[in-house]
């Protein structure tokens, strides 16, 4: 037997995609590793999701019922506890493996795949922080599950490394739940989170927020747990500034340094990769370098908000039934370049054998900018412009435009220019 | 009254308690950590030296390349996993080239098997990412990897099973002789009787042997060496242990690729004030970054998941040092263990039983004694066809709870049950891997606090991740979900 589309992960991304694939009439199987659907959002128990696509502002969980009542009502198949283990593919066919104690080890075959199987947490690792190895350092979503899914505080004196929305969201529950949350240490000079966050999160609650400072040690008591830690302001190198140490007594120091897409499953693909947003690079059709792959959510890129999501992965799944129906044909593509002031960019590639009316690009600036205007060039033609107020790497940017009059010899360029 | 009583289950006193549990004696080990390899022989390389570099008619020479070879038996016996790499020692110029002449003559008299130089453009054949600035190579096909906590788990589970009892948790903070026996005080309070006493302390030794001796015989200083870990994705990148050439340092930074497909870059070697405490920094792990850049080219820096730190165990006598107390009958010292203690550990174990305490002439064989353990289950290992074979007979093999390392229920079952089974998670992750992966533990601890909290009936707030004082909640809350 082969599916049509076999979409991995059902957090908010594979749900949306899943949905949109049935409702083209294609023949889908959703597969989760957790005991339920839903994803990161099960553990969002606070407010501000889906202003954009419901109008109306939900908790996460109540956002995810959302989805997961269409995708019940559609019927679509899935598999819960069931983990995607290996993914290749032979010709025209995916291999899929999953594992399971249900089905044991198994493979099943499909004709195209979605990827929405998220993102996981930078650790202390990965940014090599100083000193002792102690108990009571744990990443901002692992504090949160704990404390939102299954009821337990990680620590009752806490300061938090990063900005990113979960460790700001983390600082107010655990300040709420009790906890003491000396601070918040940000390397760059400016905060990774959503600004309501910051207002919401830490300014309501009086908790400082360090910009240019990071974590330089960390010390533990006689039983390896956490003691203290001790924080630096850093120059524009990133390099400690001595004389600017502070200490500070704590039990727990939650991370919030960065989600990175999980694209794990995509090592036995050689699927181009693009060191920027650490994902598969992808044309407007959300498909990789390998025909019928296609990805999307936070295993795309890094979402801060997830109406994004639900749009991105709906937009996904109609191009996956487009790859299904053969509605696009080999044609020439072009570069999607990031220029000045911008982090990344997704799409990478432009394939004009797909037929949309309109381009979507998602970005992140590289700076914050009070006013500026995006804009995309082909060559030195100016295709396209837009005016953007307040600007900030925390947010996901989107633009779209019609792209008929591009030509498909030239790359194209997306700007940031300062007002 | 114990016959023995052995301080410190790193791989030392394992290996130790299980050589003793040949004979018809009775065994005790004191651990003051929660587990076994805890301290030196939790943060090291994880190499099964060939015994290349040693001064020739030391005990190190001798043991490390007797130990070497015990380990191809050990594999057999106790299932303990080796990665048969060999190893390259490179030269960068004529200078070099000259310094490892030396090396491969001292290999000679060392004994050292299959030995042989090799030219760059060998070389390369075999490992494409050696560094282009290399211009010789020794190549020691006898260096391998081993896994340093299952060769403790192994050592000291086998012992277990053969009548040793270990004791963790058990600092021991007295020692006194009476007559013609010792009594050793643990925790401040509790005391245990023993004819022999076995010192195995590891950088502790020195102010064990303090306990009881006037003059102790050897001191030691702490020299730290510092690691990054680069994720098993990156496996392939090089293939052979990369030892630069040594200096009075010791063997300098290396690239090892460990068992399990993750690759060490490191260590780095720097005398520390305090012993007990294994701290990384910016500039120590700097300096392993720029020193492991001359070994090879490429290195795939962005994918380091973890950096740490060891502490060695040096003596300022500058050998192993083993040997019965000069002061009191029936002690016996294993001082300055440090590298290549984990090489020499098997080979420790019987020279210190046969030749210095001769415990033959003392007890009886044990007639009842078992050299086998039983073999541990490496799921991922196994092939597609191995893994449905044994899904089939027990199905919780299907349940996959560390995503990284794909461990699953089952081994993590395991894992806390047996002679030595855990329920702290970095026990759990000592004896599977859960959580020594890409992620660290982000996605599957939150998994294995149920399994322990049901497999034990603890509840959550209970459950440590290593020591007694390292419990992961401070607090229930109100459960909040939808
Ligand atoms: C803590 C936090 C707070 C946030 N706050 C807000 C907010 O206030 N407002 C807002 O709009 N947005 C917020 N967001 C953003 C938004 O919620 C997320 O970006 C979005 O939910 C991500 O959806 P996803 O489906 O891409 O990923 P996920 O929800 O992570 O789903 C991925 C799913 O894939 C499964 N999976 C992965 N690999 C496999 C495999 N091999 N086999 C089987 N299953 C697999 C996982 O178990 C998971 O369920 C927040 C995000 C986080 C993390
Ligand atoms: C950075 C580094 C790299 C190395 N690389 C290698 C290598 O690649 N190959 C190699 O062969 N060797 C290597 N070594 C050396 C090797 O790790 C050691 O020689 C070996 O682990 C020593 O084992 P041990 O049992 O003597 O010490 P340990 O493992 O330190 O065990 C001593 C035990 O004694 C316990 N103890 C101490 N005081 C007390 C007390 N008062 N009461 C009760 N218990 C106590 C401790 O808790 C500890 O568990 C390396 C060492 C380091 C630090």
């Amino acid at each position: 037997m082969i599916v049509d589309v076999i979409v991995i992960g059902g957090g908010a991304s594979g749900l949306a995609a899943a949905i949109s694939v049935k409702k083209r009439n294609k023949q889908v199987l959703l597969i989760e590793r957790e005991n339920e659907l839903g994803g990161i959002l099960n553990q969002c128990i606070h407010n501000g999701f889906g202003l954009e696509v419901f109008k109306e502002e939900y908790t996460g969980p109540e956002y995810a019922y959302k989805f997961i009542e269409e995708f019940n009502d559609l019927k679509i198949d899935y598999l819960l506890n069931t983990t995607v283990i290996k993914l290749v593919k032979n010709g025209d066919e995916f291999v899929v493996t999953i594992s399971s104690t249900a089905q044991g080890l198994k493979e099943i075959k499909a004709k195209a795949v979605i990827i929405s199987s998220g993102c996981y947490e930078r650790t202390r690792g990965q940014i090599a922080m100083p000193g002792e190895r102690p108990r009571g350092v744990i990443t901002a979503g692992s504090a949160q599950r704990y404390l939102n899914i299954n009821g337990y505080m990680v620590g009752k004196k806490a300061f938090i490394l990063g900005s990113g929305d979960i460790g700001l969201i983390m600082a107010r529950r655990m300040h709420l739940e009790g906890a003491e949350v000396l601070g918040v240490a940000e390397i760059m000079p400016y905060s990774n989170g959503l600004n309501r966050n910051i207002v919401q999160c830490l300014n309501d609650f009086d908790i400082p927020l360090y910009l240019s400072h990071t974590v330089t040690n960390v010390e533990s008591d006689d039983s390896k747990r956490l003691k203290a830690i001790t924080i630096q302001q850093v120059d524009e190198r990133f390099n400690p500034i001595s004389g600017t140490e502070k200490r500070f007594e704590v039990d727990t120091l939650l991370l919030s340094i960065g989600l990175i897409p999980d694209i794990t499953l995509l090592d036995d693909l050689s699927v181009e990769v693009d060191q920027k947003t650490k994902s598969s690079k992808i044309n407007q059709a959300y498909e990789t370098s390998v025909p019928g792959l296609f990805i999307c959510g936070n295993s795309l890129q890094v979402h801060d908000l997830v109406d994004n999501v639900s749009k991105e992965s709906s937009r996904a799944g109609n191009c996956t039934a487009d790859f299904l129906e053969n509605k696009f044909k080999p044609r020439k593509k072009i570069n999607i370049i990031p220029g000045k002031n911008i982090l990344y960019v997704a799409p990478q590639y432009l394939d004009f054998g797909w037929d949309f009316t309109d381009l979507i690009i998602s970005f992140r600036s590289s700076k914050k900018l009070e006013k500026a205007i995006a804009k995309v060039y082909q060559g030195d033609n100016l295709v396209y412009q837009k005016r953007r107020t307040f600007v900030v790497p925390a947010e996901m940017e989107t633009i779209s435009f019609p792209y008929q009059e591009l030509n498909d010899s030239q790359d194209i360029r997306v700007e940031l220019e300062e007002l | 009254m114990y016959d023995y009583i052995i301080i410190g289950a790193g791989v030392v006193g394992s290996a130790i308690a299980r050589e003793l549990s040949l004979y018809q004696a009775k065994t005790l080990v004191l651990e003051k950590e929660n587990d076994v390899a805890n301290v030196q022989s939790l943060a090291n390389s994880a190499i099964v030296h060939s015994g290349h570099n040693p001064e020739p008619n030391s005990l190190k020479a001798r043991l490390s390349v007797w130990g070497n070879k015990l380990y191809e038996e050990m594999e057999k016996e106790l299932d303990i996993p080796l990665l048969r790499t060999g190893a390259y020692v490179v030269a960068h110029n004529a200078e070099e080239e000259r310094q490892l002449e030396e090396l491969t003559e001292l290999a000679r008299i060392n004994q050292v098997p299959e030995f042989k130089i090799l030219s760059f453009e060998e070389a390369l054949k075999d490992e494409p990412n050696l560094s282009k600035t290399v211009t010789k190579v020794l190549s020691l096909p006898t260096t391998k990897v081993t896994y340093p906590w299952e060769v403790a788990f192994a050592a000291m589970e086998n012992a277990l099973i053969n009548g040793v009892e270990f004791i963790k948790n058990a600092l021991v903070t007295g020692i006194k002789k009476e007559f013609d026996y010792f009594v050793v005080t643990v925790n401040n309070h509790i005391e245990y009787q023993c004819r022999y006493l076995i010192n195995s302390a590891g950088v502790a030794s020195d102010d064990i042997a303090g306990l009881i001796e006037k003059n102790v015989p050897f001191h030691i200083t702490g020299r730290k060496g510092e690691y990054f870990v680069i994720d098993k994705r990156a496996k392939g990148f090089v293939n052979h242990i990369l030892y630069p050439l040594p200096t009075e340092l010791g063997k300098g930074v290396l690239i090892t690729p460990q068992y399990h497909g993750e690759i060490l870059l490191g260590p780095n070697s720097e005398l520390v004030e305090d012993k007990y405490l294994p701290t990384t920094s910016f500039a120590g792990l700097a300096y392993v970054k720029e020193h492991a850049a001359m070994l090879a080219d490429n290195i795939p820096f962005n994918q380091i998941i973890r950096s740490f730190a060891g502490i060695r165990s040096t003596a300022d006598y500058d050998d192993f040092y083993i040997k019965e107390s000069l002061e009191v009958k029936g002690l016996f010292h294993l001082g300055g263990i440090d590298s290549p203690g984990l090489t020499a550990c098997f080979a420790i174990a019987k020279y210190l039983v046969n030749e210095v305490m001769n415990v033959d002439n003392i007890y009886q064989l044990n007639p009842d004694f078992n050299p086998y353990r039983k073999k541990r289950v490496m799921f991922h290992k196994l092939s597609d066809v191995e893994k449905q074979v044994l899904i089939k007979e027990e199905p919780m093999y299907g349940n996959i709870i560390c995503k990284c390392e794909k461990i699953t229920e089952k081994e993590i079952l395991e894992a806390m049950r047996g002679p030595l089974g855990s329920n702290t998670i970095k026990g759990i992750k000592k004896r599977t891997r859960a959580g020594a992966g890409l992620c660290q533990g982000g996605y599957c601890e939150e998994k294995i606090v149920k399994m322990i909290s049901k497999e034990f009936n603890l509840s959550p707030m209970d459950i440590a991740y290593d020591k007694e004082n390292t419990k992961l909640f401070t607090q229930e809350t109100k459960v909040l979900k939808k």
